[in-house]
């Protein structure tokens, strides 16, 4: 029964590790690049999201479009005036460039609001719906749900907008794509502040049950990467399925292990699958 | 046979160096660390130079130097000399079994799953209490000063055995860089397929670089922790303090070069430090949100690092070109 | 004695079979042309004899040993190397250095320095050691790319379309320049779009066609041949068409 409750626990934590590294899947799949600041927007967004609840009351989860739309501008002047810079550069230029990026936000953050730990108290914080012998946490499955219906608005919006067709056609081939008259740089902008924003959109929503300080990001960082990795880097399906898979191995992890050995197994899982199929266990498809 | 020369005129302008600040002072201090961290950068140098795998990983190998000279002195009493030379022969073989499965990748996949291996490592050392000490940290015990003992009144000898260390790491990369193995790791980079049609046997020299490199930051770790004294996981295996900041020297000052970590560590460490002194009171994160923004700023004017300031002020002068 | 024998291999990409049960021996000393339409399998087929990729049947020896399921290296260190048909140079590297490497193995560092100078006086391109390889000319780099071959110091030298692009007195060069490796006992296999060339210095012509080797003979035969007529040149006439 245990393992059961786990991997119900596993499936909804990892509805959001899917939202929040969809974004780093597709600024990989479009434009070739890791964005290691990926998670600094993470915490952004829950920032965003505890302004929002201390100075407008708002809950956290209805301030997620919030926390979306202030990554996004953020990530529209980063792609921008940064990333577009280094996009022909070597590997060693695009990840060091991004590390700057982390370093700064991070710190910015540090500097403007200081180091202290920050929740928000919700009223269904701390419920539990049983099912039988089985309990679904408020929080989890709330964050699951808004995840759940992000991530429906994201496919439907790369299936049917022209926007969303432009942006997977630069992703398969730039120069064909520039030759039919789609502006790459603007979809690479797009591409960009989108991925940011999703993540933040992620931040917001799992603030219930989770406090945001300047150095939580470093908490989801390698946790992404898993997430991506283990879908495929560049593939959006993949990330679905591999924050799924990140979430149950984490919760059924922490049944065996003890909780510091719970991001060891992580880590594991995450080189073999860098040793052993680094297209992703879900396929290599975009 | 110039360039000796002026190796030679380096070396010694860098003894008498330490001479002209306080022996007691903060900033022979700073210099020892700069020091220890440009060899580090050279470490780092061969792989992510040489061969150009972006190793954002190396606190693995500098974590396990400091550990196993210190648990060597603790439990059996032995030098930390005799611990440095262990903790190499440890770091060369964490290295190589990091190498086997993660030499095939390129890139970004390499920093991944390096920077993955380098907090693998900083949980294990957290977790294993009674070996480590786990997160509470280690103290390198007192022994009655002596060479042999790698115990020291003052400073000063600390200072002379980093720069032997940054002599000898830097020695060891030009020596790899002018070898054999130099030919062949940038063959590797260039052209990976037209290296082995041509013979050259890419695993098994990537490999090389990786012990070489990984063993030489083992070491590097053993000489740091004396001088810092105190260390818990967390600082040794640090992916932020010590695997990324360790990259960032040898990429600020340039990339593949001898001179290129060197020039990167006498910029980068001091200013870190002033800026530590001047706004860790005032304004935390001050001095680091300063040091994201010069990297993005060098990495965006300068993509080859400092080496090239000098390269194009030569060229000037000379008349010659920049490269 | 064959120096290279070579027995039913067949290699499959997919769907597509880009070498089907391909058998033939080479003496020592031989210069044989290898030709075909675009996309025949020449160099899937040189790819696979040096090791780049792994056959799925069939057996390849070097000198009367396997060298199926070797790595490159191993390959070149037996004597048997490639060029590259789009030139795989060092590019950032001095055209010196490039020729240096592969120096390597056999000798140190010196000595390697040694034998790429000779190597590069052979191909003529000793007055540029010193330039940056990513910066010649196309027709440049294709012999840098010869010199870095032949300093590897092969039994069996595989040449992919050395002489493209190249104008009839450099063209003239590389022939003679062939013809003399033959003469020193290197065993050639060339591919090459350029027919006057190959019917010129080769002692034996292969025809390769959807990865099946269509004939094999001495250059008049092969010419002769209805079918290789009807491949080849129907082949290229619907192309041009």
């Amino acid at each position: 029964m245990a393992f059961i409750q786990a991997v119900i626990d596993g499936l909804l934590i990892g509805g959001v590790y899917a939202v929040i590294s969809i974004g780093l899947t597709l600024v990989y799949g479009v434009m070739g690049i890791i964005n290691f600041a990926q998670a600094e927007f993470l915490m952004i967004g829950m920032l965003v999201a505890w302004f929002a609840w201390a100075f407008l009351g708002l809950d956290p989860v209805l301030a997620a479009p919030l926390s979306f739309t202030v990554a996004f501008v953020i990530g529209w002047f980063v792609q921008g005036q940064l990333i577009s810079r280094v996009l022909k550069a070597p590997s060693v230029a695009q990840i060091f460039l991004t590390v700057g990026l982390l370093i700064v936000i991070e710190n910015s953050a540090l500097l403007a609001f200081g180091s202290q730990f920050r929740s928000v108290t919700t009223w269904y914080q701390t419920i539990s719906l049983s099912l039988g012998p089985l309990f679904v946490s408020v929080p989890y499955l709330i964050a699951f749900a808004m995840s759940l219906a992000c991530g429906v608005a994201l496919w439907w919006f790369m299936r049917t907008s022209w926007f969303g067709r432009a942006m997977r056609a630069t992703a398969q081939n730039p120069g064909a794509a520039q030759l039919m008259g789609i502006d790459s740089a603007l979809m690479y902008r797009i591409a960009f502040a989108l991925g940011v924003g999703l993540t933040a959109f992620g931040g917001a929503v799992i603030m219930p049950y989770v406090t945001v300080y300047p150095g939580v990001g470093g908490q989801y960082v390698v946790l992404m990467f898993t997430v991506v990795v283990l879908g495929g880097l560049g593939s959006v399906a993949g990330a679905v399925a591999g924050g799924l898979a990140v979430g149950v191995i984490q919760a059924l992890s922490a049944l065996v292990f003890p909780i510091q050995l719970q991001n060891l197994v992580l880590f594991v899982v995450f080189i073999l699958v860098l040793a052993v199929r680094p297209q992703g266990l879900v396929g290599a498809s975009r | 046979m110039k360039r000796w020369i002026a190796f030679a005129i380096v070396v010694v302008v860098a003894c008498l160096l330490p001479l002209a600040l306080d022996p007691r002072g903060y900033w022979i201090r700073v210099l020892t660390f700069t020091l220890l961290f440009a060899a580090m950068a050279q470490a780092w140098n061969i792989i992510g130079g040489l061969a150009n795998q972006t190793s954002l990983g190396h606190a693995a190998f500098f974590g396990i130097g400091a550990y196993t000279s210190t648990i060597l002195l603790l439990k059996f009493g032995l030098s930390p000399w005799i611990g440095m030379v262990a903790g190499g022969v440890f770091g060369g073989v964490a290295a190589f079994i990091i190498a086997i499965p993660t030499m095939r990748l390129q890139g970004h996949y390499f920093a991944l799953a390096t920077l993955a291996f380098g907090e693998v490592m900083r949980v294990i050392a957290n977790v294993w209490v009674s070996l480590t000490g786990g997160p509470g940290g280690t103290s390198i015990p007192f022994s009655p000063p002596s060479f042999a003992n790698y115990s020291f009144k003052l400073l000063l000898p600390h200072t002379y055995i980093a720069i032997a260390a940054l002599v000898i790491t830097t020695l060891i990369f030009e020596w790899i860089q002018r070898g054999a193995m130099g030919y062949r790791l940038r063959a590797i980079k260039e052209n990976p397929s037209a290296a082995e049609v041509i013979g050259i046997d890419t695993t098994r020299v990537k490999l090389q670089a990786a012990v070489i490199s990984g063993a030489l930051m083992a070491m590097l770790g053993t000489l740091y922790v004396q001088v810092a004294v105190f260390f818990d996981p967390d600082t040794v295996f640090s992916a932020a303090g010590i695997s990324i900041r360790v990259a960032l020297v040898a990429i600020l000052g340039g990339i593949g070069t001898a001179i290129g970590p060197i020039l990167g560590a006498f910029f980068i460490i001091p200013l870190e430090e002033l800026m530590n002194e001047w706004f860790s009171s005032s304004a935390a994160g001050l001095s680091q949100l300063i040091f994201g923004l010069i990297l993005i700023v060098v990495i965006l004017w300068r993509p080859h690092g400092f080496v090239t300031v000098f390269r194009s002020l030569r060229a000037k002068f000379t008349g010659g070109t920049a490269r | 004695m064959s120096i290279l024998e070579v027995h039913g291999v067949s290699r499959r990409f997919g769907g597509l079979q880009a070498l089907s049960d391909v058998s033939f021996s080479v003496p020592q000393g031989q210069i044989v042309g290898l030709i075909g339409p675009n996309g025949a399998g020449k160099t899937t087929f040189f790819s696979t004899l040096v090791g780049l990729i792994r056959p799925d049947k069939g057996s390849i020896r070097l000198d009367g040993e396997s060298v199926v399921g070797l790595k490159p290296h191993k390959v070149a260190h037996r004597g048997m190397t490639k060029t590259f048909q789009n030139v795989a140079l060092f590019g950032e590297s001095s055209v010196l250095d490039n020729v240096l490497t592969a120096g390597l193995l056999r000798h140190d560092v010196d000595a390697a320095r040694e034998e790429a100078l000779k190597c590069l006086d052979r191909v003529g391109l000793r007055a540029i050691a010193h330039q940056q390889a990513g910066l010649l000319s196309f027709p440049e780099r294709a012999r840098v790319e010869l010199a870095r071959a032949l300093c590897t110091g092969p039994k069996v030298l595989l040449l992919d379309e050395v002489m493209a692009a190249l104008n009839p007195v450099e063209m003239q060069e590389v022939m003679d320049l062939i013809r003399s490796l033959r003469d020193d006992g290197i065993t050639l296999l060339v591919v090459e779009h350029h027919m006057r060339a190959i019917m010129t210095i080769c002692d034996r012509v292969l025809v390769l066609n959807f990865g099946k080797l269509l004939a094999d003979g001495t250059p008049q035969q092969v010419a002769n041949d209805p079918q290789v007529v009807e491949a080849y040149l129907g082949k290229s006439m619907e192309k041009r068409a």
